[in-house]
């Protein structure tokens, strides 16, 4: 609190001259960033008008014809873009649930394994894929998933006939194998903050609960949940702020024409509306401001949240 | 066995029950770690079958089907395009992280020290993790800028974000005033103050983002495919084993197929993921104090 009002006095009491003699080089040494965000960042967003233009290479952004909200008219009442705001929506709500809670289930058992040595040794393997690339992790789940895969083979003995399943386009077949990807990606790795956590819950908790005659089950849920759970809740305010910028980044690695309407998810629909064969810059330009402005507001509503409940914020 | 209890300060019954639990517990670790390994040995496997054997194979390979054959690999060496990617993925990973760590320092330094302009500055930072322009707008800037067909685009695009200055920025704020006093009085300029006082004593949370950014070059390639589609010297190793892999999908289509062919994709994978999974075992500590350190500072 008093460092803020140090603050403030010396925005006011300094005058720019003085500012400017003490702080100059200090500026100096900003323009490499400040390039950096205007080339990268800024420039960009002037890119925005072709959202409200019939944009045309030939005349540029600046001197093409004016149409009002006429590519977010042809956006909404066009099937594909509502197609992959449902499917984007339907991603993001699995991977904050069916997708989040794995990894803290995860934690919990492995810290109530007793055996230190053999627990170490699952930790470690449980790290494996997350250095697996992306494009290496969506070739692996192209082979197993495909008609004769081994996981297409396990799911066929509980009765489903053999298919491939990536080419399967029913609702909710791809949105499930996508988040269960990403599970198996981020589990062992994201299992780390939590397992730190819970180690440092304090034992004489555990002890004191141990000798009223708890049992591990009954010590979970009233001595380590309660204590980790801010840093949940911290987590999932953070995951849910950062999930219109993460969901269906490795679609484009994993669809195909005959899952485009279960599997196409904004990113990809831009993707498609900015280098595929339909092409239309203004259309992609709308879908990708659309999808920054719902970001945007999903952001700074978690950080709010995340203010609130745990005194965590990102920013 | 009692000892281990003494120490992590528990009380355990030893009851049957409590034993069945355990076994539990440890078949649900098992089966995680199970699915964690059992797909790259697999490719691995697979890679080193043989060829005619293995298309006609369904289901786990858990050791070499048919007779071990290298064919695969000398195939994909024989073609220099995955050893050169190998190369630009290392050019772009350490270009990359320098060039990030030398902006994430300029901001996190300049954000971190009293003046006039910081609100303003700090405000021009925060936006830009807020909102950014999108695809083609990025694209037609990049491009307008005569980067295009050039590696600077992958790097300069990828090599840092505002997250990251801001963290260095929180790493920077935490290094004690008397410290800074000190050097000043010392006569350090800002250059000296940047690299050599505030730098060390914020090194984990700068290791988080150098780390994060190399990560994130390794893993590129979608940056790769629409910057530079046409330059392939400079494709890195993702995008080409992303190639190899979509290229192999008709090698049926020949009239006397070379079954070689259908191992190349696993080869590339191998090649792609090994290296990294050998280096993990020397940096694994450290990465994984610094996830801590990353979440609960950054």
């Amino acid at each position: 609190m008093a460092k803020k009002k140090n603050v403030a006095s010396y925005v006011k009491k300094t005058s720019w001259k003085e500012d400017m003699r003490k702080n100059g080089i200090l500026y100096v040494i900003f323009v490499p960033v400040l390039v950096w965000l205007i080339c990268f960042h800024y420039a960009p967003m002037f890119g925005i008008l072709m959202a409200f233009e019939d944009y045309s290479i030939t005349q540029g952004v600046f001197g093409s014809p004016w149409v009002g909200m006429q590519n977010f008219v042809d956006l909404f009442t066009g099937t594909g873009f509502a197609l992959a705001f449902r499917n984007t929506v339907a991603m993001a709500i699995l991977s904050l649930t069916l997708g989040f809670f794995p990894t803290i289930l995860f934690s919990l058992v492995l810290t109530t394994f007793p055996h230190k040595r053999m627990r170490r040794g699952f930790q470690l393997l449980s790290y494996l894929p997350n250095f697996v690339s992306a494009v290496v992790m969506c070739s692996l789940a192209t082979e197993f998933l495909s008609e004769r895969g081994a996981i297409t083979q396990f799911i066929s003995l509980f009765g489903p006939e053999a298919q491939n399943w990536l080419a399967n386009p029913n609702i909710p077949i791809f949105w499930v194998i996508y988040t269960l990807i990403g599970v198996w990606q981020g589990m062992g790795w994201g299992s780390i903050i939590y397992v730190t956590s819970i180690n440092n819950v304090n034992g004489e908790l555990h002890e004191a609960a141990a000798l009223d005659g708890a049992n591990r089950f009954q010590r979970i849920t009233h001595v380590t949940l309660p204590a980790v759970m801010p840093l949940i809740i911290m987590m999932w305010t953070m995951a849910i702020g950062m999930v219109f910028k993460t969901v269906g980044t490795n679609v484009l690695l994993l669809y195909m024409p005959i899952t485009y309407d279960v599997a196409d998810v904004l990113s990809t629909y831009t993707y498609r509306m900015s280098f595929g064969s339909t092409a239309n810059y203004g259309l992609s330009t709308a879908s990708g401001l659309f999808q920054s402005v719902l970001g945007m507001i999903l952001l700074i509503v978690s950080n709010k949240l995340g203010k609130k409940a745990s005194g965590a914020s990102l920013f | 066995m009692k000892k281990l209890k003494r120490k992590e300060g528990m009380v355990e019954n030893t009851s049957i029950g409590s034993h069945i639990v355990n076994v539990i517990l440890g078949l649900i670790l098992a089966v995680v770690a199970f699915c964690c390994v059992v797909p790259m040995w697999h490719v691995l496997m697979s890679s080193l079958s043989d060829g005619k054997a293995l298309f006609a194979h369904s289901g786990l390979v858990l050791w070499p089907v048919g007779d071990f054959n290298l064919e695969a690999y000398k195939i994909v060496l024989k073609d220099n395009s995955v050893v050169r990617s190998y190369l630009v993925t290392i050019f772009y990973v350490v270009g990359s992280s320098l060039v990030g760590l030398v902006l994430n320092v300029l901001a996190g330094y300049v954000l971190s020290r009293q003046s006039k302009l910081r609100g303003p500055l700090m405000m021009l930072v925060l936006v830009s993790i807020m909102f950014n322009g999108g695809l083609i707008p990025t694209y037609m800037v990049v491009r307008g800028l005569g980067l295009t067909g050039t590696p600077l685009a992958i790097i300069l695009s990828g090599c840092t974000n505002a997250m990251f200055m801001v963290m260095v920025m929180n790493g920077f704020l935490q290094v004690p005033i008397e410290t800074v006093e000190a050097a000043q009085i010392d006569g350090a300029g800002h250059f000296q103050m940047m690299f050599q006082v505030m730098l060390p004593q914020a090194r984990g949370l700068v290791l988080v983002t150098m780390i994060n950014t190399a990560l994130m070059a390794w893993n590129a390639w979608f940056e790769a495919s629409i910057y530079v589609p046409r330059t392939k010297e400079w494709w890195p190793l993702q995008l080409v084993i992303r190639d190899f892999i979509s290229r192999n999908q008709d090698f049926l289509n020949y009239a006397n197929p070379d079954y070689n062919r259908y191992l190349v994709q696993y080869a590339v994978i191998v090649l792609a993921t090994i290296p990294i999974l050998l280096l993990m075992p020397f940096f694994i500590k450290k990465l994984e104090e610094n996830m801590v350190i990353g979440a609960v500072k950054g």
